[in-house]
């Protein structure tokens, strides 16, 4: 390939090793992190480090501050105070080494168009002109011809979903449609993912099924992964770290260590009850409001 | 509208039809602008549709309205009114309206000053009564060849543009806060795409009129998107419905002196009823297939090729025997001579023929649907089938309805017009359904035989081509009586 068509993004989809993997920087470092959202506290005082390569949840009651933790680290939102680094860069709009799943979507089953357009139209997603072929229209990072499909057919072959390239966004079910997003998401070979509430929508065994593909990628890449997550039970063997976020504050650690009765309790203030059956399920009682926890 | 225009004379010969259609300026202009808005409107039409602008586009075509008459009233081209006032509008949109759940009402605030605005500049501007006519239901045979210049060029530019900023806004449309978080400029992009709908929207008012804006920029491109999931087919496909709904449209306005808008508008929400319709169809367990074997299958189709042939026959049989005893009665005579006893027996072939082919369509679709349940592949035979079928309701309600016209057209009921008008296309919609169902029916037999080693599947497709030489055979039969002096028949709209 040509000196000048050398992207700045990874023209082959695979990378054989994750770069930051083992080299000590941490994916994501924050220090003493405050956010604050239409002028409210959301959470002060976090203080956490994610390693390269580390399976994570976000979990937490709703309105905490989860989704704000994901568009800070995208860059479309910023720390009122501290210091916040991700892929040892600060957090900047357009961060191609980040993949996202937001919880929002703009598509419905009225959306009718084949689910690999979509994910090649993310690969990279900022391209201009009509397509591929079109070289002078283009802006930025250019690719070998037929890189944009081999990505796509790649990013659908490892969501195993190769056989849902073809078929219409809006004919598909809650699971399907997930690994799309996962697929468009993983297409430009990002270093890191951010899936919101995936599994909002499906059953226990759907659930399980897109988490153990999820684990798969980031096994087999090195990808550090964010979940978001309302129940953690379906990834609990799975998970390295827990980022708990409830009352303003941040808690980090591993589940073990996170997932306590005086952790937890410490961190709302008032009594909470951490439960865990023969199998190791989680199950939350009391916290914030003295409600029940949707953790379980 | 046209003033005294009454209508060209149909003469059934397309070459010649067209030829005369083109030597009039004002159709040559009506033509080429509508082929222009078209082409436009199907393919920004589609983005409408993805990101679910209708209202948008619907909004910016009755703000245009309050444009135009602005203009005419500082006596102005209504058309650079119209561009002012929905870029304007356009603009204010994209900047208040950020995200998709908060648009209709910022749209419809708009919309609303918008239309008041027009209803002032009304009442300021005296003789308003046919200049609103003309905004708000389109005057595309007044297009002056200026006018047809300045849209021509307008649309190269806005097809610049779109082709500019073609990935990036399917992105945006489909997955906004994905592109905002890649970094695509998400306000720019529907900005600019905003300024794109205002700039084919004003132009496509000349053609169909502000209320009417909605059939030309939304609809081809919905139906677009249920026939297909490519995004490119899908433009193409919009781009060919609005094209033909136009082009219909035009011709069949000049031949029966009625408005085009109503014609365009009319046969672009035919191509919808029919698409939706046949996605109903599509979702219904008719087409599911059945639980049988295979065997069975064969054996309907077989006795479904052996009724279709006979009625194949009976039909060619019946239709050269009526056409040869027409030659030979002088042309004064058509319509008033007794029947013959020939010409008795022919009907009785013609019609135990529609039975026979009826019954075999029946049967096709029952052994099509059968060998489904093996193969996939024989869903779509059993699907054309069925829209032989309808094909030949729609021939017989047609033809009904187009005689009613005729016969009521002497007495002197207003009704008469309107029968004649929907019983016309609905024959030759009919005759196509017929056409493409027996078409569908005739491969999937055949290709049915040579999975199966049936020769009758094969011989009955073969048969089914016979209603076609049919159809040549009378075709010429016509043009022979036409050479030897003027027939009666087929009637011509009396106007």
């Amino acid at each position: 390939m040509d000196a000048d068509f050398l992207p700045s993004h990874p023209p082959v989809y695979r990378s054989a090793v994750a770069p930051l993997a083992g080299s000590g920087t941490p994916a994501i470092h924050a220090e003493r992190v405050e956010v604050r959202y239409r002028n409210k506290l959301v959470w002060r005082e976090a203080t956490f480090d994610i390693r390269a390569g580390e399976f994570v949840a976000v979990i937490g009651p709703n309105g905490a501050g989860k989704t704000t933790l994901f568009r800070m680290l995208l860059g479309l939102h910023w720390p009122s105070s501290g210091l916040l680094s991700v892929l040892g860069a600060p957090p900047h709009r357009g961060n191609y080494r980040i993949g996202y799943v937001p919880q929002r979507h703009t598509l419905d089953e009225d959306t009718h168009l084949e689910c690999e357009k979509l994910v090649r139209l993310a690969y990279p997603g900022t391209r201009w002109g009509p397509g591929q072929r079109w070289r002078p229209l283009q802006w930025g990072p250019r690719f070998h011809p037929g890189a944009e499909r081999e990505a796509a057919a790649q990013a659908l072959e490892d969501v195993g979903a190769s056989d849902l390239g073809s078929r219409s966004l809006g004919a598909l079910s809650g699971g399907e449609l997930q690994r799309i997003f996962l697929a468009e998401a993983l297409v430009g070979n990002p270093d890191m993912l951010l899936l919101d509430e995936p599994l909002s929508n499906l059953d226990l065994r759907r659930s399980r099924e897109l988490v153990e593909t999820i684990h798969g990628l980031v096994r087999a890449r090195g990808v550090t992964t964010l979940l978001v997550a309302h129940d953690i039970n379906p990834m609990i063997k799975c998970l390295n770290k827990v980022i708990y976020i409830a009352n303003g504050k941040v808690a980090v650690g591993t589940p073990d260590e996170v997932l306590t009765t005086e952790r937890l309790s410490s961190l709302y203030g008032v009594h909470v009850e951490v439960l865990r059956d023969s199998r190791g399920n989680i199950v939350i009682v009391g916290g914030e409001d003295e409600r029940g926890e949707e953790g379980a | 509208m046209s003033g005294g225009w009454s209508g060209i004379p149909w003469s059934w010969n397309i070459i010649t039809d067209v030829r005369l259609l083109w030597s009039f300026e004002f159709m040559r202009n009506a033509l080429e602008a509508g082929t222009i808005i078209g082409i436009l409107a199907g393919i920004v039409g589609y983005f409408v549709v993805l990101r679910r602008s209708a209202f948008a586009s619907h909004a910016l075509g009755h703000t245009g309205f309050s444009g135009a008459a602005a203009a005419v009233l500082v006596g102005a081209q209504p058309v650079y009114g119209l561009l002012v006032f929905t870029m304007v509008t356009a603009s204010g949109m994209a900047v208040l309206g950020k995200r998709a759940s908060s648009r209709d009402v910022t749209i419809g605030t708009m919309l609303a000053f918008a239309l008041a605005l027009g209803l002032l500049f009304l009442s300021l501007y005296n003789g308003y009564a046919q200049e609103a006519y003309s905004i708000l239901f389109g005057e595309v045979l007044g297009i002056s060849s200026s006018e047809v210049a300045l849209t021509f060029w307008s649309s190269l530019g806005v097809l610049a543009v779109l082709v500019l900023i073609y990935r990036p806004l399917l992105f945006s449309s489909l997955d906004e806060d994905v592109a905002e978080a890649k970094g695509l400029p998400l306000t720019l992009l529907n900005l600019a795409f905003l300024l794109l709908l205002a700039v084919t929207i004003s132009f496509a008012v000349q053609i169909i009129g502000v209320l009417l804006i909605f059939a030309l920029m939304v609809t081809p491109a919905a139906v677009a998107v249920r026939l297909t999931s490519r995004s490119l087919s899908a433009v193409v496909v919009s781009v060919l419905l609005a094209v033909t709904g136009v082009w219909a449209g035009l011709f069949v306005s000049l031949w029966t002196n009625y408005p085009p808008s109503f014609f365009i508008v009319g046969i672009i929400f035919f191509e919808y009823v029919c698409v939706r319709g046949i996605g109903a169809l599509r979702a219904t367990a008719l087409l599911q297939g059945i639980e049988a074997p295979e065997e069975e299958g064969v054996r309907s189709l077989r006795n479904a090729a052996l009724a279709a042939s006979v009625s194949q026959v009976l039909f060619v049989g019946g239709a050269a025997v009526l056409f040869l005893s027409l030659l030979s009665v002088p042309l004064a005579a058509w319509g008033s001579s007794v029947l013959s006893g020939r010409e008795l027996g022919a009907f009785v072939a013609l019609g135990s023929a529609a039975i026979l082919g009826g019954v075999s369509s029946l049967l096709y679709f029952s052994g099509f649907r059968k060998m489904a349940t093996s193969s996939r592949e024989f869903t779509t035979p059993a699907f054309l089938t069925l829209v032989g079928l309808l094909g030949i309701g729609f021939t017989v309600g047609g033809l009904g309805l187009y005689l009613a016209g005729v016969d009521l057209a002497s007495s002197a009921y207003g009704l008469a017009p309107v029968a004649e008008l929907f019983g016309a296309p609905l024959l030759l919609l009919g005759a196509i359904f017929a056409v493409v169902g027996f078409a569908g029916q005739a491969v999937g037999g055949w290709r049915m035989g040579l999975r199966y080693r049936e020769g009758s599947l094969r011989a009955g497709a073969i048969l089914m081509i016979l209603p076609l030489v049919g159809y040549g055979v009378s075709f010429f039969g016509y043009r022979r009586a036409l050479a030897r002096g003027t027939p009666p028949g087929p009637p011509v709209p009396s106007t």
